[in-house]
């Protein structure tokens, strides 16, 4: 904004969401060739403490190229490094319009809106997968070695949380969880840009579907059976509707003909588990961060009532009930 | 007894925070934490007086199942499979005054990984998987099974 005079920061308010970011919304107003232009904008700053510990340059980075490549994410605008202008690092994107949910598509909604979402939500899978990472410039994700490295990396990730996390509690299913990773890695056909978070309640839509895919803070290179299976795990769900969209067959004949590619039930099954495991970590690390002082976000312990339906269909998955 | 004890102080910190600091707040964000803080303190209300049984409850099981393991005998456990030492280990925590949960539930971690890879027999999978069941259901009673959009 070379032209630019003038800025103010108008109605700045925190927001709930984006726990392992402080989220700020509010509107830019500046001075332009005489006129007073207004732009509604998201501030998303280093947090003292909070859900996991992510790397803000590479969500930016990671933000700009989907940008550039057409997906539908916020405009990111401005990245800020330097801690001493705003105690942190922040980051600053446009403010897209619409409305989220914090987990499964909500029940309420019109079915017509959920098609549209439906549709939106795979198309945008399709076309994340399609990506070539080094034409987006993301090689800075780096990119596994082998075929076989995608499963074993994310596995040993957040094996390695829960090690960091688990405050010296041993938890018997999470444990076996992860036991059952290191012994059952699958082998990729293809390695794509992963979101690492591609749900429900991560992306802003109104009637028309989906505006925005948010969160893009655990973007990785990987596997595309692992967004496919955390997006269609039971918790981010609701019965047999996977993220509340669609029955979940229906959901993956529909990610087949937008991909081209057949669902691999095996990799599925285990990007399943891991996701599994994968969100009991998250869910541990949040508490983690509010016994220890990291955070003080009151939201933190009640992430332990997310953690008995993540057991219960881990257990489930790997036969100990 | 002291007064007041600990659930009346929750309640009244509860109520401080409602009547007090809540109309004083303009934030939305501070209100929202503002309530979670209350729903945390209604938690903690909740968990202090279930805990306690929730935990002699998982004691007295964890102590069941590995004596109930120990009886099959070592034809069941393999040597190689290093669940031996688990069960030996578990025993002498159930052993001690206080039990140690931690070490028992490191040894049940040790036995669930092993049902879960295929490493253990029909008669320690039947053990395991029945304190794992009774342990999902008492875990659900205290803390509900809720899902994100709940």
């Amino acid at each position: 904004m070379p032209h630019a005079r003038e800025h103010r920061v108008v109605g700045l308010k925190r927001l709930f969401g984006g726990s392992s970011r402080e989220t700020y919304a509010f509107d830019l107003e500046w001075s332009e060739g005489g006129k007073t232009r207004t732009r509604p904008m998201i501030g998303r700053r280093d947090p003292t403490g909070g859900l996991l510990k992510t790397d803000r340059e590479r969500e930016f980075k990671v933000i700009a190229a989907m940008h550039r490549a057409g997906l539908k994410v916020p405009e990111p605008l401005f990245l800020e490094l330097d801690a001493s202008v705003m105690d942190r690092p922040f980051f600053i994107m446009h403010r897209a319009p619409g409305r989220t949910g914090m987990g499964a598509f909500p029940a309420m909604e019109a079915e017509s809106t959920r098609a549209k979402v439906t549709d939106d939500f795979l198309s945008e899978l399709a076309r994340l997968q399609s990506l070539d990472y080094r034409e987006c410039g993301l090689e800075i994700l780096g990119a596994p070695k082998n075929p076989e490295d995608p499963a074993r990396i994310q596995a040993a990730h957040w094996s390695e949380v829960y090690e960091r996390d688990r405050m010296g509690e041993h938890y018997p299913i999470l444990t076996a969880a992860f036991a059952w990773l290191n012994a059952n890695p699958v082998v990729t056909d293809r390695v794509v840009i992963v979101h690492g978070d591609y749900r429900s309640g991560n992306y802003l839509y109104d009637e028309n579907g989906i505006i925005a895919m948010l969160d893009w803070e655990l973007a990785h290179l990987g596997d595309p059976m692992e967004d496919l299976g955390w997006a269609s795990m039971m918790f981010w769900g609701r019965d047999e509707l996977a993220g509340g969209l669609m029955e979940r067959e229906t959901f993956y004949r529909l990610y087949e003909q937008k991909t081209g590619y057949r669902v691999d039930r095996r990799r599925l099954f285990f990007y399943q588990v891991l996701g599994n495991a994968k969100m009991a970590v998250i869910c541990l690390s949040g508490i983690c961060g509010f016994v220890e002082g990291r955070t003080s976000d009151s939201v933190m312990p009640f992430l332990e009532l997310l953690i008995p339906r993540l057991f219960e269909d881990l257990a489930d998955q790997l036969r100990l009930v | 007894m002291l007064r007041p004890t600990l659930n009346e102080l929750i309640s009244g910190m509860q109520r401080t925070i409602m009547d007090s600091l809540l109309p004083e707040l303009t934030s939305p964000y501070a209100q929202g934490q503002a309530m979670s803080a209350i729903g945390m303190l209604a938690h903690a209300a909740a968990v202090l007086e279930s805990a306690p049984a929730y935990d002699s409850a998982e004691i007295k099981d964890l102590r069941a199942t590995f004596a109930a393991l120990k009886r099959l005998g070592d034809k069941h456990i393999s040597k190689k499979s290093g669940l031996r030492g688990a069960l030996a280990r578990a025993i002498r925590a159930g052993a001690k005054s206080p039990p140690d949960r931690r070490a028992m539930e490191a040894a049940m971690a040790a036995f669930a990984a092993a049902v879960a890879l295929g490493h253990a027999g029909d008669g320690i999978a039947r053990h395991v998987r029945g304190y794992i069941r009774r342990n999902l259901e008492r875990t659900r009673n205290l803390l509900g099974n809720s899902l994100p959009s709940a």
